[in-house]
C-alpha cells in the first residue's frame, strides 16, 4: 500500500518536472532564440549591456528614486511610443528615451550620488558620486552624435539650443562657427540633455547607445 | 525552551496588509516626488482637485510637509512653504516592492533575486551581498517567514481559500490535486540552470511577489499618466496580461489545487525552505495536551499535520495552528539542535478531508 502511494507520488514528481523542464525549456529557447538584443540607453553607472542584463533584477527601484521621471521599465508598451521593441531578455529593464525625458545627472537634486545608482541594489548601477570626476569615470549612456543634414547651425541659421542645454557646456559641448555644436567624446557622458532639448523634429542631436557606436 | 505567542494571527494580517498597501502608495510617493522635483505640484493638487490622483498627492504632500525639514520658513515673512530638497530626501526613504525594497535605510533584496543575480552575473557584487544579509538571517533564524508575512501571493491565496470554504460550503466540491512537494525544488534547480546558462535572472519573470509589485506599480503609474493626459479618476488599463497569469494562478487554487503555487511550485519558497532548514523557531505538539481534534489540520494553510509534530521544512511558522488549537497543545519552541523532529513517530490522524 505504502510502496503504491510511493510511486504514485513519483510519478507525480516526474510529471511534474517534466511539465516544468518543458516550460523552462521553451522559455528558455524564447529568450536564447530570440536573443537580439535592442540598443537603449541605460540610466547612469550601467554596466556593459551583457553584464547589466546579468545583474540586474529589474525590481524598478532606479526608476522609483528618479526625481526626473527618465527612467522607464523597458517594456512593450513604453517601447511602443518610441517605434522600439525590447529584446526578450530586456523586458522590464530600466531605459531612458531622452527625448521624452532626459537625465539630468540629479542637477537640481541636494544629494551626494546620483540617485538611481544609489537605490540599486544589485550593483547593475554602480554607485556614483555627483562629481564631474566620477561622472566622468562611471557614466557611459551614449555619445551625442549630430546629424548635420538636419541640424539648423550647419545650414545656415545660427541655433546652438543644444550646447546651452549640454550640463558640460564647454567640454563636451562647444559652440563652434554660428553656434554649432561640436562634440567632444570623451566629455559626453550620454545624459540626452541635447536630444530633448533639440527643437529640430525629428531631433538633428541624438544620443548613440553604447552598442551602435562602434558601427558608426 | 517555548514561548506562547496567540494573537499573532492579528499582527501577521496586519502585517500583510501592510505590504499590500505599501505596494500600491511606495509608486504614488514616486509620482509625487516627481511633482515636487519638478516644481508642478501645486498646479497639480489645484488642477485634479476631487479625483483619485489629486486627492493621493494632497495627502501625500500634507504628510511629507508636516515632516522634519518639510518646510522652511519664506524670508521675511510669517509664511512657510515647502523645502523641496528636504521632501525629496524623505520620499527616498520608501522606494521598492516585496521583490526588493529600502526598510529604515537598510536595502533588502529577496534571496531567490541576489541567488539569481550572482548566479548570471558569476560575480559577487558588494552591495548585493549587504543587501541579503538582513533577509538572509531572518530566515535561518524563523524560516520560511516571507511566505506567511510579507509575500503579496501568500496573502491572495489564503484569502482565496475562504472562497475555496465557500464552495466546500455551498456543497460544490473543489478539486484537490496533490503534486510532489519537491517539484519547487527541479523547477528551481532548472531556473537557476537557466539562468547560469542565460545570464538572465529569468526566475523573476515568473515569481509572483515580483510580478505583482509590478503590476501595482504600472496600474498607479498608468493612473497618473492618464491624469496627466487628463483623464482622472480610477482606470485599470495599468494591468498587463501579468495579471491574467495571476488570476490564473487564483483560479487554479481555488478549484483545483488548494496552495499549489506555495506548495509544489514557487521557486523562492523553495530557497526560503532551503535557507530555514535548520531553523531554531519550530512549531511544537506536548502530546500530552493533544485531544486530537485536528483543528490545527484544518487551520494549516500549507495542507501539513502539526498533530505528528514533525512540520518539516515546509512550515512556514504563520502559527495558524497554535491559534486554532484550543488545548494549548501547540507552541512555537526555541531549540538549536532539534532532535524530536527525528525521534517522535508520525500519529495516525482520524479524519483527512
Amino acid at each position: 500500500m505504502s510502496e503504491k502511494i510511493k510511486r504514485r507520488h513519483f510519478l507525480k514528481h516526474v510529471t511534474a518536472s517534466a511539465v516544468a523542464i518543458a516550460g523552462t525549456t521553451i522559455a528558455g529557447k524564447m529568450m536564447g532564440g530570440s536573443g537580439e538584443v535592442t540598443a537603449c540607453i541605460r540610466p547612469p553607472g550601467a554596466l556593459d549591456e551583457k553584464e547589466f542584463l546579468a545583474t540586474c533584477i529589474r525590481c524598478g527601484r532606479c526608476g522609483d528614486a528618479c526625481p526626473n521621471q527618465c527612467i522607464q521599465p523597458f517594456t512593450e508598451e513604453v517601447a511602443k511610443t518610441h517605434a522600439m521593441k525590447p529584446g526578450s531578455a530586456q523586458r522590464n529593464t530600466p531605459v531612458i528615451f531622452p527625448r521624452q525625458q532626459a537625465c539630468m545627472l540629479c542637477n537640481s537634486v541636494g544629494s551626494d550620488h546620483l540617485l538611481c545608482t544609489e537605490a540599486c541594489p544589485t550593483g547593475a548601477l554602480q554607485k556614483t558620486k555627483k562629481t564631474t570626476d566620477a561622472i566622468l569615470e562611471h557614466v557611459n549612456m551614449g555619445k551625442a552624435v549630430v546629424d548635420k543634414q538636419l541640424c539648423y547651425s550647419f545650414n545656415g541659421a545660427s541655433c546652438g539650443i543644444c550646447v546651452r542645454a549640454c550640463p558640460l557646456e564647454g567640454q563636451a559641448l562647444t559652440a563652434g562657427m554660428w553656434e554649432k555644436p561640436l562634440i567632444d567624446e570623451s566629455f559626453c557622458v550620454g545624459c540626452g540633455l541635447c536630444e530633448r532639448a533639440c527643437v529640430r523634429y525629428p531631433q538633428a542631436i541624438r544620443v548613440m547607445p553604447r552598442e551602435q557606436l562602434d558601427d558608426v | 525552551m517555548t514561548f506562547e505567542i496567540h494573537k499573532l494571527q492579528g499582527a501577521r494580517r496586519a502585517v500583510q496588509l501592510t505590504v499590500i498597501f505599501a505596494m500600491l502608495l511606495v509608486p504614488a510617493i514616486s509620482r509625487y516626488a516627481n511633482y515636487v522635483a519638478a516644481d508642478e505640484i501645486d498646479e497639480q493638487i489645484e488642477g485634479w482637485e476631487g479625483s483619485v490622483q489629486g486627492s493621493t498627492i494632497a495627502i501625500l504632500d500634507s504628510a511629507f510637509r508636516s515632516l522634519p525639514n518639510g518646510e522652511m520658513k519664506r524670508e521675511g515673512l510669517d509664511v512657510s512653504e515647502r523645502d523641496t530638497q528636504g521632501v525629496i530626501r524623505h520620499t527616498q526613504a520608501f522606494r521598492g516592492g516585496p521583490w526588493s525594497a529600502e526598510l529604515f535605510g537598510v536595502s533588502v533584496t529577496d534571496p531567490l533575486g541576489g541567488l539569481e543575480s550572482i548566479i548570471a552575473r558569476k560575480h559577487v557584487a558588494a552591495v548585493l551581498a549587504l543587501s541579503l544579509v538582513v533577509p538572509v538571517i531572518l530566515t535561518l533564524i524563523f524560516g520560511r517567514v516571507f511566505c506567511s508575512w510579507i509575500c503579496p501571493m501568500g496573502f491572495i491565496l489564503e484569502m482565496s481559500d475562504k472562497l475555496r470554504n465557500l464552495l466546500k460550503f455551498l456543497e460544490i466540491k473543489p478539486f484537490n490535486i496533490r503534486f510532489h512537494r519537491g517539484t519547487k525544488f527541479s523547477l528551481l534547480a532548472i531556473g537557476l540552470f537557466s539562468t547560469a546558462i542565460l545570464s538572465v535572472p529569468i526566475l523573476g519573470y515568473i515569481y509572483p511577489p515580483a510580478m505583482i509589485s509590478r503590476e501595482f506599480h504600472d496600474l498607479i503609474f498608468t493612473l497618473f499618466d492618464r491624469a496627466e493626459a487628463g483623464f482622472l479618476g480610477w482606470s485599470f488599463v495599468g494591468l498587463t496580461w501579468m495579471s491574467l497569469i495571476l488570476l490564473g494562478i487564483i483560479l487554479f487554487e481555488v478549484f483545483v489545487s488548494r496552495r499549489w503555487w506555495c506548495r509544489y511550485v514557487c521557486p523562492g519558497g523553495g530557497v526560503y525552505i532551503v535557507l530555514g532548514m535548520k531553523r531554531p523557531i519550530r512549531v511544537k505538539l506536548l502530546e500530552s495536551k493533544c485531544t486530537r481534534c485536528v483543528d490545527c489540520v484544518v487551520a494549516c494553510p500549507m495542507g501539513l499535520n502539526p498533530m505528528n509534530n514533525q512540520m518539516g521544512t515546509e512550515c512556514d511558522n504563520c502559527g495558524a495552528c497554535i491559534s486554532s488549537c484550543h488545548d494549548d497543545a501547540l507552541k512555537f519552541s526555541f531549540a538549536l539542535n532539534d532532535v524530536s523532529e527525528k525521534k517522535s513517530q508520525p500519529i495516525a490522524i482520524p479524519v483527512l478531508k
